[in-house]
């Protein structure tokens, strides 16, 4: 895997930077309901730990992590899960009831169903910014020495 | 009771990813289920609205707040109609799409695409905030941008990129507006804005009006905004073209312009006059411009610029029979242009184009097809016994009395036009005679919805009947006119 | 009074970037510059003198913190703006390879199949 990607500085940066940046993501979403953050920023904060790793190692070994299959099976579950949870609401007499108990504020556990939709919403804004970015990745167009060339098939991509 | 509101969102959206997880790989089970979803809602919006045509308009308050804090939604007589309307047609379309979907690759991605940009619609007609509407606007734009680009030739998606940079500029306009209406009143509940509406000085009306007209206009696609439509309309695959044109040009445009003018810029009369100004500009350009193409998606996406430049000018009259007119058109055009649209569908299924000129003897071939598409195509232009002759009557009888006599003449002249370019559209493509017809009809799945829609264009012109149009579409122009209803008070239930 | 005209340039750019220019990715960065100006506009509007954020933290009591703080709904509202602009951006630029991969160019006076 070392002609595929950047160089050792990068690779080495990235893979100790990696696992802070998917810390902070992760503690922006759960803390979503008492400090600025929420599901949405949170997301994006782990799709750009993922994205580091594309852009330092190549598109192979970032696949073989976090294949695309799994994400894709986590955006729906993500917003199906969003969707269940507005509809348990029905269970309090209106859609989207706030049913969960409310316990002290300022607490991690406060705030009802805020802190579910936030999770829901964390995984499916993840799984999906890294769906569009892997799919931009995936493009056919080959840099060659006499301009941009269109490939035809997998086997043009070893020159 | 009043839960019925959202359901139909509701049910869209969890068919939407649904259909996503679990049968991504399944052409068939993915097909069936967005079938049975679509007409689950179709079932709860009939409902819903017998519901609010024998009691009055229905409220509902999201998670349970009230009225200064929470998300207010409301279904009144006006929008059960065009939210029955869209269950109803996108229920054909769904059935129709089940076969036609065999051409493409990865078919559940379409259900999934096409049961979100259902989800946005039907959240517009229930929505009474103004930034409500600018979310659900937005979802089911984006939703008809992909599926415009769906079957990824060159062509369209070259189509699609015109159409979302054009509708980029226009969202951007609306939001815009909306940043002022909150900047001006400090809230962006409708009635709530058009009762401080009155302290408003009109330089700032004007200001408003002008952005939201001409971000709405160009979804709607009155004249100076439509070069988006020909292309966007005739590139799309045959069921998408057929809700885009039918519904989604109406919804997203039409019943956003209705509500705008009607409620929030009543205090405004030129607005009026500038939407009868593109009214008359659009019925004259898409009556026009139909004559010179070759590719019949084309003609009939510039027949939709000519129609609902109709409807522009209905509203722009106002009165009784100017809005009774913008609703009868609204109806008998949505069936017909569904109907012409999974028609040309069915042919290029067959035969693989939909060039005017290589298409010859459709009558030998596929007779029931070329029966249901000369009735689509003879409903338009506005012969007698069907829906569009009434509403066109009812527009030329409201200019005249409304004291317009140039815009009825204008109005006739153009349905002479529209008469005349699908009579010789019918005479070039389906009754002219080749040597030795293969007789290979459409497949009946194909068919069904056609003959539905087909009998739909026929007796559309009954709710007309006096026993039936009190209890029905007078509602509905009541909503259009007496806006003062619509302010609610604190603790109002119903 | 100098930041809403500053603002009002920042739209011009970007309105200048996506009529005025032929590469499809510029347009896509005057759509990106536009849709930025349109979510500061929306901040804007709720900012008051000598605020602060709005986040209630432990000792405040609840006049002191509605007095003080800076608008929390169109705080909210921009969220959505910023995903939905997320969406164009996204559907444009995998719409650009695309069409360099059917046509051979970015240029869109080239792009021009449909006619009349």
């Amino acid at each position: 895997m070392k002609n595929k990607g950047m160089s050792e500085i990068v690779q080495g940066i990235a893979r100790t930077v990696f696992p802070f940046i998917v810390l902070y993501g992760i503690s922006l979403v759960l803390y979503g309901h008492i400090t600025p953050g929420g599901g949405f920023a949170g997301g994006v904060i782990l799709t750009g730990g993922f994205v580091l790793l594309l852009l330092a190692f190549g598109k192979e070994y970032t696949f073989m992590i976090f294949p695309v299959k799994i994400a894709k099976v986590l955006d729906s579950t993500g917003a199906f899960g969003f969707l269940a949870v507005a509809l348990l609401g029905f269970a309090g007499g209106f859609f989207f009831y706030n049913l969960l108990p409310k316990g002290h504020i300022f607490h991690l556990w406060s705030a009802g169903t805020i802190i579910v939709s936030n999770i829901m919403i964390g995984l499916k804004v993840a799984s999906a910014l890294f769906i569009a970015i892997a799919t931009l990745s995936m493009s056919r167009l080959l840099y060659t020495k006499e301009g941009i060339k269109y490939k035809k098939s997998m086997e043009e991509e070893e020159e | 009771m009043n839960h019925l509101i959202i359901l139909p969102v509701a049910i869209y959206l969890g068919a939407a990813f649904l259909i996503s997880l679990l049968w991504r790989k399944d052409d068939k089970l993915a097909g069936a289920a967005a079938v049975s979803f679509v007409f689950l809602s179709a079932v709860i919006s009939i409902i819903s609205g017998i519901d609010v045509f024998t009691n009055g308009k229905m409220l509902y308050f999201a998670g349970g707040w009230e009225k200064p804090l929470g998300i207010v939604l409301m279904l009144d007589p006006l929008s059960s109609i065009f939210l029955i309307m869209t269950n109803v047609i996108a229920f054909f379309i769904m059935l129709y799409s089940t076969v036609y979907m065999k051409k493409y690759t990865w078919a559940p991605y379409f259900y999934t695409l096409f049961m979100i940009m259902l989800a946005g619609m039907n959240g517009i007609l229930i929505s009474m905030d103004i930034f409500n509407i600018y979310v659900f606007f937005e979802i089911a734009s984006i939703a008809s941008f992909i599926l415009v680009a769906f079957g990824l030739k060159a062509e369209e998606l070259e189509a699609s990129m015109k159409y979302t940079v054009m509708s980029f500029i226009a969202s951007t306009m609306i939001l815009f507006a909306i940043a002022l209406i909150y900047g001006f009143t400090g809230t962006l509940n409708i009635p709530a804005f058009m009762s401080e509406a009155a302290g408003l000085s009109p330089v700032h009306l004007w200001f408003l009006a002008g952005l939201l007209l001409s971000g709405f206009a160009l979804k709607t696609a009155l004249v100076p905004f439509h070069s988006w439509l020909p292309d966007a309309h005739s590139m799309a695959p045959a069921p998408v073209s057929a809700i885009l044109s039918g519904m989604f040009v109406k919804v997203v445009g039409l019943y956003v312009i209705i509500r705008i003018t009607t409620n929030i810029f009543i205090t405004l009369p030129q607005i009026r006059v500038l939407l009868l100004l593109f009214g008359v500009l659009s019925m004259l350009f898409g009556g026009l411009m139909a004559y010179g193409q070759q590719n019949i998606k084309r003609l009939y996406a510039y027949s939709t610029i000519s129609q609902v430049g109709y409807c522009a000018i209905g509203l722009g009259i106002g009165g009784y029979l100017g809005c009774l007119g913008v609703l009868m058109h609204f109806i008998a055009h949505a069936f017909s242009k569904s109907l012409l649209f999974l028609n040309i569908g069915a042919i290029e299924y067959m035969t693989g184009t939909t060039e005017a000129n290589q298409l010859k003897g459709l009558n030998d071939r596929m007779p029931v097809t070329t029966l249901l598409g000369s009735t689509g195509m003879l409903g338009i232009a506005g012969v007698p016994p069907m829906g569009n002759f009434w509403s066109k009557l009812i527009i030329i009888l409201a200019a005249i009395k409304a004291g317009y006599p140039g815009i009825a003449v204008l109005c006739i002249i153009v349905a002479v036009i529209t008469l005349g370019y699908f009579l010789k559209l019918q005479r070039t493509v389906y009754y002219n005679r080749v040597e030795n017809p293969v007789k290979k009809e459409a497949p009946k799945m194909l068919l069904f919805p056609m003959g539905v829609l087909t009998l739909l264009v026929f007796i559309s012109g009954i709710l007309l009947v006096p026993g039936i149009k009190e209890k029905t579409l007078d509602r509905a122009v009541s909503v259009m006119e007496n806006f003062s209803y619509m302010d609610i008070k604190i603790g109002e239930k119903r | 009074m100098i930041v809403y005209i500053l603002l009002a340039l920042m739209f011009f750019v970007g309105l200048y970037g996506i009529i005025a220019k032929k590469n499809i990715i510029k347009i896509i960065v005057g759509i990106n510059i536009v849709g930025y100006a349109s979510n500061l506009l929306f901040i804007l509007l709720g900012y008051k003198w000598d605020g602060i954020a709005p986040i209630l933290t432990e000792n405040m009591s609840i006049t002191c913190f509605v007095e003080k703080a800076v608008d929390p709904l169109p705080q909210a509202l921009v969220l959505t703006s910023i995903v939905i602009d997320l969406a164009f951006v996204a559907f444009l630029a995998a719409l650009a390879i695309r069409l360099f991969e059917k046509y051979g160019t970015f240029d869109i006076d080239k792009i021009r199949r449909l006619k009349g």
